[in-house]
């Protein structure tokens, strides 16, 4: 099976890999860069457990082929802190509790994050839509709606800096 | 009562971990010379595996070993230890498999492609065996046999009674009838079913898995693999969601093991969405009758349930859901008479097991509706029926129970006042309620364990800090969270100067695990005796020190030794744990705390209570509902940390409606039909109503400072709580779970053509 | 017409012979539930009835059989 290059560009660090040409994007990030972050739990594109960022939009990383995304900037779950310092959405989950068993909370940040990036004042109506293609089966979403309307709301401005 | 920590605003200690992509589930375990294991599966509901052939399999190159129910010994194996006839399963059978996608044999290989592509290599032969599908087909006397020697497929009997029920229905002035069927539903954990199990030369076995219980996947492994328990670790730092479904030993656990123990190589097996639908159990669908009669002032006289249970094809928890399905039908109300007869009826389908409130979602679902219908009849407020009739403090379920905290009347009046302060409500608009009590943890020791149900050690270092180790699992719920501000409650110190160490069965003392809501009451009493037995160690030595005229005269709180009359004097506690620990030889302070329930009755230790208002949207159109506020009165005894109690509401209430109006597993000849997430219809985030939660505080006598549980018994009330808000905003009942659009339209014909 | 229960003597509300049919199928004990076996009935198939229609088929039957009997 012939490999192929894939140049991508992980929460800021450049990476070079030969790859199988079916790989999927999350598999890259999961398994050949360990990114262990972003989690799996569905093969239909349903969950949103692997939700990451690509070139600024939300991308479910299972479905997109890796070759899809070469030569492009992709943020994951661990590009969110900054030398320990946690980003706003993450002090707000915290804050919130949203989150119980922690395994959809990945895809939820970046879902929100991506969100956020779009539409900083985003309404409660537009959170939940936002949310729309991450399955959480702990909370029932509501502290996490909280947590991301705090952000909109500038709970967390003095950390945005 | 006012606490320093317990009942604050706490974060969640595995937050930074969790929010940060820190956190390292079983699915993200990797370790030298890992295989990738796959398992194949029963495309037959019912049939005896004549041969296994794996040698093209093996031929594969990258292929490194197949095992089937022959590599194994046969163990049949059962999480009711205590009864050897419901230890029924061979997760690798034998003989014959029972269920479409019940494991055959289980390959390793270097990659999970490769291990993928040699399951079509393996081939089996079988004899297909006539199958039976519906509980009540099965029960007949000319079904095929799912277990040999088991008489009609009738695998558990249960027998609830109390008062004289003949008696009481000649009192009652009313009497209804009704027929329900309550359907299954999936776990449907975020992170499914998985394990790497390792075993190396020494002998010993250590398995990372996804588990709300590491001592019972330790024990009931060593039992299936021949080996002591002690030989085996598991371990289980961070769960995604078990909800139920992971307590008793499961295929990629069994499957990993056998495999390592052959290949001497680390398994790992990871559950496709897919297989999670069709091989890891479900909710329990239950057929019920329930006959109640009342007297015309609405007082409850008598009723009797008869409840057919599909077991599917192995005992599993089912026994247990049969009884307490059964039990809860009469909760929260005093019965002067009460009968349940209830049948587990073994079927060649997926096996059903305990699931977020074991048998109790059901059993409200049918009782609220039916309870609702009887009020409008007899023209008695609904609230006032519930009301008249509701367990009260030291109430004696007779026979079965007694109840020593009940908040149910603040909590029926705390919702008629907020379903009251919603006025008139628009068209097409209803709002449901349901009350409904749960336990906090069983006593019944059908897992045949000779420790005590919970432990806990608590370990002061030289620097103050804590190493709290306790052996009951978190899976999301927050019981780290909660054993550690119990902990720091009891001891007098912060959250953050404990670290809780759990999910490790090297590490860690026994406990049952995180089901049938036992932790916050049972962990919670270990972990405050072990905290009161190293606090009263350092108060000695503080005694010594300071000289009070008793050893009573001293407290900690907040760091802070003191005598309790004279809070200003006092030693600094990371000053005085210094000077302790030289004086005890450089030993750490150690205390010890157990826990087992004794002499409570015959379920559980304590109970919780609630009521629930769910308020509707129903298009008479197309029959769809729409959630739109929900509001839960709810009495958990002393709420420790209510963040979380409030995040076990909210995520009850999304679980528990899903059951009432979108989940479901239809089935066609032993196939379920929606096994993925496109077709598994699951509540997302615009479909969640807005939320309200009101704490009635009692004090429950036997809960760490006055707590019980808060989590399963909130799943309790929503389905009940639907179907009633149907009721009241269209005057029409659904009796079958989950109520879809399609029965709501047909339900309006019905009720079309009788005006 | 007062039926009484052939098993236990007992007579239950009424004394019609659904409420007698109703008792013994209520008490479900071995007696009772033997005294279904010799009538050529099955206490489970009876049970499976009462379980799964609305309509009370199984205390209708049981009735009709204790009204034949006492005919006889």
């Amino acid at each position: 099976m012939e490999r192929h290059l894939l140049r991508i560009t992980v929460n800021g660090q450049e990476h070079e890999l030969y790859i199988n040409p079916k790989t999927l994007l999350v598999e890259v990030i999961r398994d050949h860069l360990g990114l262990t972050g972003t989690k799996r739990g569905c093969e239909t594109v349903s969950c949103g457990a692997c939700t990451m960022i690509v070139e600024g939009m939300s991308v479910k990383g299972c479905s997109v082929l890796a070759m899809q995304v070469d030569g492009l900037k992709v943020t994951t779950v661990e590009g969110l802190e900054d030398h320990g310092k946690l980003h706003p959405i993450q002090k707000a989950f915290i804050d919130h509790g949203s989150y119980q068993c922690g395994f959809c909370t990945s895809g939820m940040l970046m879902s929100s994050k991506a969100l956020l990036d779009e539409n900083p004042k985003a309404t409660i109506k537009e959170i939940r839509e936002g949310l729309d293609g991450n399955l959480c089966r702990c909370t029932g979403y509501n502290s996490i709606v909280r947590a991301v309307d705090a952000v909109c709301k500038g709970q967390y401005r003095e950390d945005e800096a | 009562m006012k606490y320093n920590i317990i009942n604050t605003h706490t974060h969640n200690i595995d937050g930074v971990a969790k929010v940060t992509g820190r956190a390292t589930y079983t699915v993200d375990v990797t370790l030298p010379g890992m295989l990738y294991g796959r398992i194949l599966r029963s495309p037959h509901p019912h049939a005896k595996i004549i041969n296994v052939d794996a040698s093209k399999a093996l031929a594969l190159s990258g292929v490194k070993g197949v095992v089937t129910g022959k590599d194994t010994l046969g163990v049949k194996q059962g999480i009711w230890r205590r009864y050897s006839e419901l230890c029924d399963e061979q997760i690798l059978p034998l003989e014959k498999v029972r269920y479409i996608g019940e494991p055959v044999a289980a390959v390793a290989a270097i990659s999970e492609e490769i291990a993928e592509a040699a399951l079509d290599l393996i081939e089996v032969e079988y004899e297909v065996l006539p199958a039976v599908y519906d509980a009540m087909e099965a029960i007949k006397k000319e079904a095929p046999l799912v277990h040999e020697g088991v008489e009609r497929n009738i695998n558990v009997t249960r027998h609830i009674e109390w008062g004289d029920l003949e008696e009481a229905f000649e009192q009652s002035e009313y009497i209804r009838e009704d027929w329900f069927k309550c359907s299954g539903q999936a776990h449907m954990c975020m992170e499914t079913r998985s394990a790497v199990a390792s075993y190396t030369p020494e002998g010993k076995l250590t398995v990372w898995t996804s588990t709300q219980s590491p001592y019972y996947m330790q024990a009931l492994l060593a039992g299936v693999l021949g080996m002591k328990e002690s030989d085996v670790r598991v371990i289980a730092h961070y769960v995604g969601g078990g909800f139920g479904g992971k307590f008793e030993l499961d295929g990629a656990q069994f499957c990993a093991s056998v495999l390592s123990m052959k290949l001497f190589r680390p398994v790992k097996i990871v559950f496709t969405r897919e297989e999670d639908f069709i091989a890891s159990k479900r909710r329990t669908p239950m057929y019920y009758y329930v006959r109640t009669g009342v007297k015309k002032d609405g007082t409850f006289m008598a009723r009797e349930a008869r409840v057919f249970t599909e077991g599917g094809a192995y005992t599993s928890m089912g026994a247990t859901a049969l009884y307490l399905t059964g039990f809860f039908h009469s909760f929260p109300y005093k019965w002067q008479a009460y009968r349940y007869d209830g049948y587990r009826v073994y079927t060649n389908t997926l096996p059903s097991t305990s699931m977020r409130g074991f048998g109790a979602p059901q059993a409200q679902f049918c009782s609220e509706t039916q309870i609702d219908i009887i009020a409008k009849e007899l023209g008695i407020d609904r609230f006032e029926i519930r009301r008249m009739n509701g367990h009260t403090t030291n109430y004696e379920v007779p026979g079965q129970a007694t109840i020593a905290s009940c908040g149910l009347e603040q909590c029926i009046n705390k919702i008629e006042e907020w379903v009251k302060s919603r006025g008139k409500l628009p068209a097409n608009r209803g709002i449901g309620i349901s009350c409904y009590g749960f336990m906090s943890g069983g006593i019944f020791n059908w897992f045949d364990t000779p420790y005590s149900f919970s432990s806990a050690v608590v370990t002061i270092n030289c620097d103050g800090k804590v190493d709290l180790h306790v052996g009951c699992q978190e899976i999301g719920q927050g019981s780290n969270t909660t054993m550690a501000m119990i902990c720091a409650e009891e001891l007098g110190v912060r959250v953050e100067d404990i670290r809780v160490h759990s999910g490790d069965t090297a590490e860690c003392p026994p406990d049952l695990g995180a089901w049938g809501s036992r932790q916050t009451l049972m962990a919670g009493n270990a972990t405050k005796m072990a905290a009161a037995d190293a606090k009263r160690q350092l108060l000695e030595f503080a005694t010594a020190k300071m000289g009070p005229n008793i050893v009573y005269d001293l407290d900690i709180k907040d760091r802070w030794i003191h005598l309790v009359a004279r809070p200003e004097r006092g030693i600094d506690y990371f000053e005085l744990v210094k000077e302790a620990l030289r004086g005890k030889e450089g030993q750490r302070i150690m205390g010890r705390g157990y826990y087992t329930p004794h002499r409570k009755g015959m379920i559980s230790p304590a109970y919780s209570y609630g009521v629930q208002a769910l308020e509707i949207d129903v298009d008479p159109e197309t029959g769809k509902i729409s959630l739109l506020n929900c509001v839960t009165a709810h009495d958990c005894g002393q709420p420790v940390n209510p963040l979380g109690v409030h995040g076990q509401l909210e995520g009850a209430i999304s679980m528990a409606a899903g059951y009432g109006f979108l989940e479901d597993l239809p089935m066609e000849d032993g196939k379920i039909l929606n096994p993925n997430l496109v077709d598994y219809k699951l509540i997302r985030a615009p479909e969640m109503p807005e939320t309200e939660v009101i704490e009635i505080e009692t004090y429950e006598p036997e809960g760490p400072f006055g707590a019980k549980e808060a989590g399963e018994g909130l799943t309790n009330p929503t389905a009940a709580a639907l179907s009633t808000a149907l009721y009241e905003a269209l005057g029409i009942t659904v009796k079958q779970l989950p109520i879809t659009p399609e029965k709501v339209l047909n339900a309006l014909r019905e009720k079309a053509k009788e005006a | 017409m007062k039926y009484s229960c052939p098993v236990c003597g007992k007579m239950a509300k009424t004394g019609s012979a659904v409420d007698c049919a109703r008792h013994m199928f209520g008490t479900g004990d071995k007696a009772h539930r033997a005294w279904f076996e010799a009538q050529g009935l099955s206490y489970i198939d009876l049970l499976l009835s009462q379980t799964m229609e609305p309509g009370n088929k199984a205390y209708v039957t049981v009735a009709e059989l204790l009204e034949k009997n006492l005919k006889e």
